[in-house]
């Protein structure tokens, strides 16, 4: 069984491997190379610690950043839904409590493969679409307590754990390796770092394959300002080395309205490319109840949800999909929302959601 | 590679279909009922508006005194969706006797208005912010629907800011009789606006002309309905209903609102252009013209900048709907590259389409934005220039997607015009000083902003930059306690903060400014020729021989024309022959104060006040010549004492007060100081009145110095030789250039310095066509101008002679914001 080194939490940049010792050789990043970002060719460089003292973040401009992209693609109706299915997608369904015990793994394990009600998936047009959490995470000591659960559903979520002494990170090397070694050995394929901060705050950084903002144990955890500064490091590290490294919010995002927030934020800093569970995930506990709730309260039912939610690329337009409905529907509004279409031809661009809002 | 959300060519099967309207669900209270097919989103939030349309019968008049004046057999205008292209409302134009209506509605409010005590203003201000607050939806959605601006835009910034204006201008009603003690409101107001500008630039400065107890009648032009809407809400709090009168109407009925008698000012908001042709026509005519031309700004992107974060400021500042106007980006060579594909990634992002979509960052502007833009880009590129642009949008689709011009030729027009929104034009630097260089090169000085995280360097380039507003780390940021203008070609009107009130006061006291347009003013031959002048008598008296010459660059110098003029006194005998000056010592004298102004606008205030102390005593010291020469032109001795006295008291005072310029402003919402810097002129061009020759003299010149300006006088005509006495201790105590003295024909000099284009200001005292010739051509470089119209002043009372108009007309304001954080 192979494990991702996955997280590193930080409220900065990057992660550090310590004392110059390899980590085992299964959690080596698999160095995703993609070709190209836009029309400037990119050549490859090593990692250069000479960036990041080059770095220039201004604080008061990127605290009117983060608030301006709060207000400025907030998402309705069934582009919401959609979104909010797609957010379910990202969650780390998370539980760090020192009383955890088999009985409430289990229950989060079948949260994970059944995040949201079967009916409200119905409705929705979306129960038999195996949608699932991304992964669960646990305390190294209850991964066995997942990986059986998740067997007993027969399903395939990962199982990550947070390993190395967290949340502070703080004990000796040889037992922080031993703690991941176990906690592969159970059958975690994810495992979030906690990494020494005292050599960060020396200067001794090195690469990561997925970053984190916080343990979700700190009194400031995931914030907006924070996560800009990583989302724009991690484009500089991509566009520097070819290399995508993936992105983990944990942290006080409770609502739903918040996960909306950190995903248009991701969307808006780093593009749609960065939007899969692959290289982004929210880690959280108690977010999926609120997403269900909103879900619930949704009170559209949108068969065309499906499409609107699968659609990867901009193949179909958008507004071809509203023209269709035309045909298929003779309902008054629909005719009229496609005239209007037709007469506002600037609608007729989207991609895989269309965020909309109306004052 | 780039697409961004903008209509790509590819989507273009709906090319026919500009302007076949949006068809509007009649009967909606069915379709709400049921949850499962609520209409279109935008639809839903187009029926506010609408409503609001209909109670006017889709019929827009004017709102006049309280009431709505929608006179017959007027000319309309169709009020179009500048997206759709369909007809929202008809709106009425304007003829000569409805401004007449309106200049007298607000005449008549003017005389309750300006009478109340500042607390009852205040409260009516509160009111009126209130009532925004309660229709502010109606507010934005009409906007965005009119102007096709993105909603978030008006709803998250200007209606609030509407509010903020409001609030803030009552504190400052409440507070005048104590602050501004000493000052009166001028009267009726004139406000034009021209069609980029939003209703937001009308709350700005009808906020201050009302707080001061200003009435104002507004003209917009035709088809903005917010105006109207926001004068409705005014009337509609019952009291005062004249107070705010808006009619729309075509920008030729500028120069009709604006030479009605009774209308004491006159504020434009427009292009350049426009504003240059409004001063020309409106020399000479009573009312007073505060300018705010063009929507440009500029920002100053260095090497040690957060590159990603003055990317988001290029956004702010031209492609969102918070500015009217496009943007001069200029960017370090050594990180070029790297910000020109931060800028392009960005591009790619941003959302154009209908204002009323919530997640829209950028509207349609209508088909003048549009074309102004495409004229902009296409010229651009026919001058060999790089364009970018995100998405391709087909040539009849009514948006214009972000636009990114690099590469320019240094010599092409392009690089001197105006840039329109959304166009961003980058081009190199290579260091902070050649930057600033060009900046500064460019006529215009509204807004700038400098990016860069090396506290000395960002602060040098803001002290540096000749614009009205910098902002240091961010872009755009406005609040009602900062002061807004501009200054060169960008006009010198403000608003917001203090200097908004000045605008719209007067010291108490002032005459009414009634018209004194002359006819038979001919500008092409006013001052051209120079009467020649031939010997005139003999030299009587015992005085001793006057000095003789022109004080050009720290000496005396015979005049280019090498010829003289003479000089009688109160007898009509000769008292002595002064340099007669031209064309040529003009501009030698131009040319020496700008030699001299770097090395005067570094002195320390404390610096500048010991020199005018040391001329203070040196002019006492000249006591007995100066009272004899004045005596000689009439004065009598007590009075001419008394004259000496008073001069030497001028200086010494100007000189204290040099010391206590500028504050510090602390802004809500904003961590960290803004500084509002008074900054000189620059060169100075004074003509001294007749009247009081050494005072008027003294008093000019002392205010000019102590705020760092360098000068080009000319003296009295009647009476230079005290003037000229002064001078031999100027040459003396002064440093080199800092003030040239130019004798002469008064008309000649004027001519040739009104229409100087180095000259940074002009103030004249003389004729009143000499004032109306100066108006006339300060349009040339939009030089700010002070005339006395002819009307001669008491310089010994201390309102005018040391008052605070002096000091306000003898500096500019620069508001530099200093967000902090770490």
């Amino acid at each position: 069984m192979s494990a991702r080194n996955r997280g590193t939490e930080l409220d900065q940049v990057g992660g550090a491997t310590e004392e110059g010792v390899d980590l085992p050789s299964s959690l080596h990043p698999t160095g995703m190379h993609t070709s190209g970002f836009g029309c400037f060719p990119m050549e490859p460089e090593a990692l250069n610690l000479s960036w990041i003292s080059k770095m220039q973040v201004n604080q008061p401009a990127v605290l009117r950043r983060a608030q301006q992209i709060q207000a400025r693609r907030t998402v309705k109706k069934e582009w919401q839904a959609a979104w909010l299915l797609k957010a379910v997608t990202f969650i780390d369904l998370t539980t760090l409590s020192g009383d955890d015990t088999s009985s409430n793994i289990q229950r989060l394990c079948y949260k994970a493969k059944y995040p949201i009600r079967e009916d409200l998936l119905k409705t929705l047009n979306m129960h038999d679409k195996g949608l699932t959490t991304a992964a669960v995470c646990v305390y190294p000591a209850r991964v066995c307590d997942a990986v059986r659960a998740l067997k007993a559903a027969g399903c395939t979520i990962p199982v990550a754990s947070v390993a190395t002494g967290f949340p502070a990170g703080q004990t000796h090397l040889k037992t922080r390796l031993e703690e991941i070694r176990l906690a592969v050995e159970d059958g975690a394929t994810e495992i979030d770092v906690v990494i020494n901060r005292t050599l960060v705050l020396t200067g001794q950084w090195e690469g990561s394959d997925f970053i984190k903002t916080s343990t979700g144990k700190e009194t400031v955890n995931a914030t907006f300002p924070v996560a800009i500064v990583m989302l724009r490091a991690i484009r500089d590290f991509f566009w520097k080395t070819g290399n995508k490294v993936g992105f983990k919010p944990a942290g006080g995002i409770r609502s739903a309205k918040d996960s909306l927030a950190w995903l248009s934020l991701v969307k808006e800093e780093l593009g749609d490319e960065w939007l899969t569970p692959d290289l982004f995930r929210i880690g959280a506990s108690t977010l999926l109840s609120d997403i269900e709730r909103q879900v619930c309260n949704n009170p559209l039912s949108w068969d065309k949800l499906t499409s609107v939610f699968l659609r990867k690329k901009r193949k179909i337009p958008y507004w071809a999909m509203r023209t269709r409905e035309k045909t298929s529907s003779d309902l008054p509004h629909c005719t009229q929302t496609s005239a209007f279409i037709q007469a506002n031809p600037h609608l007729k661009w989207a991609d895989w959601t269309r965020e909309r809002e109306c004052a | 590679m780039f697409m961004g959300y903008f209509p790509s060519v590819q989507d273009k099967n709906w090319g026919g279909q500009r302007g076949a309207g949006v068809p509007l669900p009649k009967d909606s209270g069915q379709k709400l009922s049921s949850p499962s097919c609520l209409p279109d989103p935008i639809l839903n939030s187009l029926r506010l508006p609408q409503a609001w349309l209909d109670t006017q019968d889709r019929h827009l008049g004017h709102y006049v005194n309280g009431k709505w004046l929608k006179p017959e057999h007027r000319n309309s205008v169709p009020c179009q969706d500048p997206i759709t292209g369909e007809r929202l409302a008809i709106c009425l134009q304007a003829q000569a006797e409805d401004v007449v209506a309106a200049v007298e509605a607000a005449g008549t409010a003017f005389e309750n208005w300006s009478g109340l005590p500042g607390a009852s203003r205040a409260q009516h201000l509160l009111r009126l912010a209130k009532m925004i607050q309660k229709h502010q939806r109606l507010l934005w959605t009409l906007e965005s629907l009119v102007t096709g601006r993105a909603v978030r835009e008006v709803r998250d910034g200007d209606v609030p800011l509407a509010q903020q204006l409001l609030q803030y201008h009552a504190v400052q009603a409440y507070t005048q009789e104590e602050v501004l003690a000493g000052w009166e409101p001028m009267g009726v107001i004139g406000l034009i606006l021209s069609p980029t500008f939003s209703f937001l630039e009308m709350m700005w400065r009808i906020c201050p002309a009302l707080a001061v107890g200003c009435t104002v009648v507004v003209l917009v032009p035709p088809a903005s309905p917010t105006p109207l809407l926001l004068a409705q809400l005014a009337g509609e709090l019952g009291s005062f209903p004249g107070i705010l009168n808006v009619i729309s109407g075509p920008a030729s009925l500028g120069p009709v609102l604006a030479s009605q008698p009774g209308v004491q000012k006159v504020t434009f908001c427009g292009a350049i252009e426009e504003g240059r042709a409004l001063r020309r026509t409106l020399a000479g005519k009573g009312a007073e013209l505060g300018l705010a031309l063009g929507a440009e700004s500029l920002l100053m992107l260095t090497e040690a900048a957060d590159v990603d974060s003055a990317v988001e400021g290029v956004v702010d500042a031209a492609w969102s709907d918070r500015s009217a106007g496009g943007l001069r980006l200029l960017i370090q060579e050594s990180v070029w590259d790297e910000t020109m594909r931060r800028l392009q990634e960005r591009m790619a992002r941003l959302r154009g389409g209908r204002g009323l979509d919530g997640a829209v960052d950028m509207g349609a502007r209508g088909a003048a934005a549009h074309d102004l833009a495409q004229r902009y880009v296409r010229e651009a590129r026919s001058q060999g220039a790089q364009v970018f642009q995100a998405g391709a949008v087909p040539s009849d689709s009514p948006f214009f997607p972000p636009t990114l011009v690099s590469d320019l030729p240094p010599a092409s027009p392009c690089t001197q015009a105006e840039v329109p929104w959304p166009v961003v034009v980058a081009s190199p630097f290579r260091t902070a000083k050649e930057a600033l260089a060009v900046a500064n090169g460019t006529p215009r000085g509204a807004s700038a902003s400098v990016w860069s995280e090396r506290l000395g360097q960002a602060l040098e380039l803001g002290y540096g930059l000749r614009v009205g507003t910098v902002w240091i780390n961010a872009h755009g940021l406005r609040n009602a306690e900062v002061p807004t203008g501009g200054c060169k070609e960008s006009g010198s009107s403000w608003s917001g903060g203090p200097d908004g009130l000045y605008e719209y006061l007067r010291p108490s006291g002032t005459p009414a400014r009634l018209s004194y347009f002359s006819e038979n003013l001919n500008y092409g031959t006013f001052g051209l020729a120079v009467p020649s002048t031939l010997p005139a008598g003999p030299e009587i008296g015992p005085s001793p021989a006057t000095p003789y010459g022109l004080l050009i660059g720290g000496h005396f110098q015979a005049p280019g024309a090498r010829s003289s003029r003479p000089i009688q006194d109160a007898q009509g005998n000769l008292h002595g022959y002064v340099a007669e000056g031209g064309a040529k010592d003009i501009r030698g004298a131009v040319e020496a104060a700008h030699q001299a102004a770097p090395g005067w606008v570094g002195q320390s205030p404390g610096a500048r006040a010991t020199l005018l102390w040391a001329l203070a005593t040196a002019l006492e010291r000249r006591e007995a010549a100066l009272t004899s020469r004045l005596e000689r032109h009439g004065t009598e001795l007590k009075d001419a004492k008394v004259e000496v006295e008073l001069s030497a008291r001028q200086l010494r005072a100007w000189g204290a007060r040099a010391q206590a310029q500028g504050h510090v402003l602390q802004v809500a919402g904003l961590k960290g100081p803004v500084l509002r810097l008074r900054e000189p002129l620059g060169v100075l061009a004074i003509v001294c009145p007749d009247e009081w020759p050494l005072l008027a003299f003294v008093s000019l010149l002392a205010a000019a110095l102590a705020h760092g300006n360098t000068v080009v006088l000319v003296p009295s005509g009647a009476c230079p030789i005290p003037a000229l006495e002064l001078c031999q201790d100027m040459a003396a105590l002064l440093p080199a250039g800092l003030v040239n003295v130019v004798t002469g024909d008064r008309d000649h000099l004027t001519r040739c310095l009104a229409l100087h284009q180095d000259v940074q200001a002009l103030w004249y005292f003389g004729s009143a066509q000499g004032s109306q010739f100066v108006e006339w051509a300060s349009a040339g470089n939009l030089k700010p101008v002070w005339v006395n119209r002819g009307c001669p002043w008491a310089w010994d009372q201390e309102a005018k002679g040391a008052g605070r108009e002096l000091g306000l007309r003898a500096a500019r304001t620069k508001a530099l914001w200093l967000p902090m954080g770490d």
